[in-house]
């Protein structure tokens, strides 16, 4: 097949989804990038800029904003959909009108709806007819990509020809492109990364250093991780880029919006006040309350989840949200079985009969 | 199929199989000739040491010895004349020893012959009473028309859920007589051996496969033929279970072999620019009271975990006088084996309007599937992983559609309410100790479990009303919960060995939980047993 010129489309004029038009333009690509508003429309036309999401940082003049979502359909085989998750769905739907069978869709967008715990490449795949659907994800954080730090993102689809085909629209001198035929866990570290990231801005907000966070993020990465093997999703997925590297990138920077919103929550705002202080959305609050939700029913255990989940929706105050998690049993690292509980007696005869008896020792 | 048809399908797959094998073979990393028939005289030979009761294993054993024999000192030409006589001997096998007077001879008396098998009469009540009305035994419900459409747009797969060998001269029957044209199947070899299947089989317009044959050239040979007959546009047969599902639950796992082909016709056909280029997929399941080779099934299914005795060549089936018995049963009880036609879907998996045999999204909206499978200039092209990942989701279809049409019966209904009283009541019992352990003791209360199979009929009609599965006609469609006990003792009493469940005063005991669990495990997949835990967790005295 010969491709004539590289096209691409972006749907949703955020910082994430004008972060990747920039850089598929960067890459080489002609790119049209959809948005609702008229006056953000005209700003990047004419200016290059998005001062709203992305201050005064140029974006390439090869992308082309527009509030024509047929036109923006039309315009390229591949289309990037990077929508908030609350609003995810209707614009899905739109699109579906637009859009046909040989079209590729790839979903930016970090999160679940919350009722059934539905992915974002899910939403895309019922409500239009597209079944080369995937999903990026990674360690990029909009302003840094902006700023031409060099990164690398995943690509996930369990179709080959999308993660070939992204990967040549989306890779480039600043980002390196993996691919994963693991859409599910992919997707899933993506969303839960963020209440993680709630919880390390928490954390760093109440003052504590290095050691603190590193306990966070490993345990945090050991309960998201058993959340995505209960949905399907392939264990090392969790420590790849999707995973870990994305971990880290948000839970160490400032500039990740669920970090800053922990750090709020610990200088004493409440959800509603931290939220009314950014336009940015910060997915990491619907995605806690939608693994809450679930956690019970797929049967995982997700304490740093809950403890975000109290302070988010329950009004509890960090500080005793924090106790309670350090009081928790002592377990053993990876079976999660308490140190101090009784352990099945397994063994010969005799081996049962003296453990009982070590047992009424109080061994 | 047709005679002349089915030849010109032999040629077009030797010709397709044998330019696919020369092609890789030019590539750097394709397996060459001659590896390629080394590879497959391996696993022939492989095969033929231990499958010996193969009727043509003399034959088998000949041939391949002279491949062997030629292939040491063959030319780069003699090769390719090798690999042709290897294809060549695989599709006259697929095709079998076919005699078209026979299949004109069994096709007329295959409508009369078949409600005679399954009617299992005696010759003197034949004689009183003339041909009894096959109608009486198989019911074939569901979206008929949609099926009948689909036949007339474009080329059918028929994909039916598989629990018994009776399988397939019921739905060869349902296929008769809803004036369909004869479906073209594969059949296991073990099919063709039973003599009081064979008959059937012939008639169906079945073709051989041998499941003992594990060479990858002999499957893409299989494969290959299900493909050029969809593109012949003659209607396929296929249980996408594989094999009879053990269990007893609804398959979930489907083999996705024919789907696949499927949408490699199609395909093809695009390319071919074919007037009538769409191959739809038709779901449908078979829903029995009773399950002819039950005990054998749930017994093979207990003894893995995995490792399941893949065919099993003894069983239920190959006794003809099992099978009398069988079906003796079906006439006195009024029995009947429900046939549900489901509605189609596309090789894609997407629903199809059952009137223009359009694909439709899930809002209802009209999708150009020709998208799928073209490339930017509207040039049809197969990309392999593209094209499981296609067929995966149609296998996922296929799969949903049968839960969805499904159909209740009494014996499922009453041994799945008992089933999971017994299974709270010794909670602390695993299921294979529970199995063991068995009803032993008191039994349970006849009223308490009446009390209970109302309240699973509640559930179940919730789900029914919801398009979830489908209750069956009559008793269990009433929701009279005494009557559908009583009906499901009534049969649970009579074929299988030891009952099921019986009634004695006013207890009813399981004497068989192997066979309890079976037919319980149909009503699996509805989330009934965590919704209902209250209800039958509650102690009975």
């Amino acid at each position: 097949m010969t491709t004539p010129s590289k096209q691409a489309t972006v749907i949703g004029g955020g910082s994430w989804g004008t972060a990747l038009a920039h850089l598929m333009a960067v890459a080489g690509a002609r790119v049209k990038l959809w948005m609702r508003n008229d006056e953000r429309v005209q700003e990047i036309n004419t200016a290059h800029t998005n001062t709203r999401y992305l201050k005064d940082r140029p974006i390439h003049p090869a992308v082309e904003a527009t509030s024509d979502l047929a036109a923006a359909a039309a315009f390229a085989e591949l289309i990037v959909v990077a929508i908030p998750s609350a609003n995810f769905r209707a614009i899905a739907y739109e699109l579906g009108d637009c859009v046909s069978g040989d079209q590729i869709l790839i979903s930016a967008t970090k999160g679940f709806e919350a009722e059934h715990l539905t992915r974002m490449s899910q939403i895309l795949r019922e409500e239009t007819c597209c079944r080369k659907i995937g999903a990026i994800s990674g360690p990029n954080l909009a302003d840094e990509v902006m700023d031409n730090h060099p990164t690398a993102t995943v690509v996930a689809s369990p179709m080959e020809e999308v993660v070939e085909k992204a990967g040549l629209l989306l890779a480039g001198p600043t980002l390196r492109v993996y691919g994963n035929h693991d859409l599910t866990g992919v997707e899933v570290m993506g969303a839960l990364k963020n209440i993680v990231a709630i919880a390390a801005g928490v954390c760093t907000g109440m003052g504590y250093g290095q050691n603190s966070l590193a306990m966070l993020l490993t345990r945090g990465l050991a309960e998201i991780s058993r959340f995505g093997e209960a949905l399907g999703a392939d264990r090392m997925t969790a420590l790849g880029l999707a995973g870990l590297g994305d971990l880290i990138a948000t839970c160490g920077s400032p500039l990740s919006r669920n970090n800053t919103l922990g750090r709020k929550l610990a200088a004493g705002m409440t959800l509603a006040e931290a939220q009314a202080d950014t336009i940015k959305v910060a997915e990491g609050v619907n995605t806690t309350y939608a693994a809450s939700m679930h956690a019970a029913r797929l049967g995982v255990d997700m304490p740093i989840t809950r403890a975000v989940n109290a302070i988010l929706f329950e009004e509890h105050k960090p500080a005793d949200v924090l106790v309670k998690l350090m009081s928790r049993a002592n377990r053993y690292e990876h079976s999660e079985i308490p140190i101090d509980a009784p352990r099945p007696v397994e063994g010969s005869v005799i081996d049962t009969a003296l453990s009982v008896a070590a047992r009424s020792r109080g061994w | 199929m047709q005679n002349t048809l089915r030849d010109a399908a032999i040629v077009e797959v030797r010709s397709r199989v044998l330019e696919a094998c020369l092609m890789q073979a030019q590539l750097p990393d394709g397996m060459p000739l001659d590896v390629l028939v080394n590879d497959t005289l391996y696993h022939e030979k492989k095969r033929l040491e231990v499958d010996r009761q193969s009727p043509t294993w003399a034959e088998d054993v000949a041939f391949w010895d002279g491949i062997k024999n030629r292939l040491g000192r063959a030319s780069e030409g003699e090769v390719k004349e090798i690999l042709k006589a290897v294809l060549e001997r695989f599709t006259d096998e697929i095709r079998g020893n076919f005699s078209p007077v026979l299949y004109g001879v069994a096709t007329r008396v295959l409508p009369r012959a078949l409600p005679v098998l399954l009617n299992a009469m005696s010759p003197k009540r034949l004689l009183q009473r003339g041909v009894p009305d096959i109608g009486e035994t198989i019911r074939i419900e569901g979206n008929i028309a949609g099926l009948k459409r689909m036949n007339e747009l474009g080329t059918v797969i028929l994909t039916p859920t598989h629990v018994s060998n009776l399988d397939s001269p019921v739905i060869g029957w349902a296929i008769y007589a809803m004036g369909l044209p004869p479906f073209t199947y594969g059949a296991g070899l073990n099919l063709f051996s039973n003599p009081v299947m064979s008959l059937f089989m012939r008639n169906l317009g079945a073709y051989r496969v041998d499941r003992q044959k594990t060479a990858p050239l002999y499957k893409d040979v299989l494969k290959e033929y299900a493909t050029v007959s969809l593109e012949l546009g003659q209607p396929n047969l296929f249980f996408p279970a594989g094999t009879r599902v053990r269990s007893g639950r609804v398959e979930q796992r489907l083999k996705l072999g024919l789907l696949s082909a499927g949408l490699r016709a199609y395909t093809n056909n695009l390319s071919k620019r074919k007037e009538k280029p769409n191959i739809y997929i038709v779901p449908c399941t078979l829903n029995y009271h009773l399950v002819l080779e039950a005990e054998t099934l749930i017994e093979d299914h207990l003894q893995r975990e995995g490792k399941a005795r893949y065919i099993i060549l003894d069983d239920e089936s190959t006794r003809a006088r099992k099978i009398l018995n069988f079906t003796q049963n079906l006439v006195n009880l009024d029995a009947r084996i429900t046939v549900h036609v489901g509605d189609p879907v596309d090789p894609f998996g997407n629903r199809v309007d059952p009137e223009s045999g359009e694909s439709l999204d899930r809002h209802g909206r009209t999708i150009d599937i020709r998208r799928y499978v073209t490339d930017r200039q509207g040039v049809p092209v197969h990309v392999p992983q593209r094209d499981r990942v296609y067929t995966a989701e149609a296998g996922e279809a296929v799969a949903r559609e049968f839960l969805k049409h499904n159909v209740i019966v009494s014996t499922q209904l009453v041994a799945f309410t008992l089933w999971e009283m017994l299974k709270h009541r010794h909670k602390g019992l695993d299921m294979y100790r529970l199995i063991r352990a068995g009803d032993e003791g008191a039994g349970t209360s006849a009223t308490a479990l009446v009390e209970r199979v109302m309240r699973v009929w509640q559930a179940l009609r919730e789900r029914d009303t919801a398009g979830l599965l489908h209750l069956e006609e009559g008793v269990v469609e009433s929701g009279d919960a005494a009557a559908i006990v009583q009906t499901a003792l009534r049969h649970f009493g009579t074929y299988h060995a030891r009952p099921v469940i019986v009634r004695r005063g006013d207890r009813v005991f399981s004497e068989d939980m192997k066979l309890l669990y079976y037919y319980s495990n149909r009503l699996r997949g509805y989330g009934l047993e965590k919704e209902l835990e209250p209800v039958l967790k509650k102690e009975v005295a």
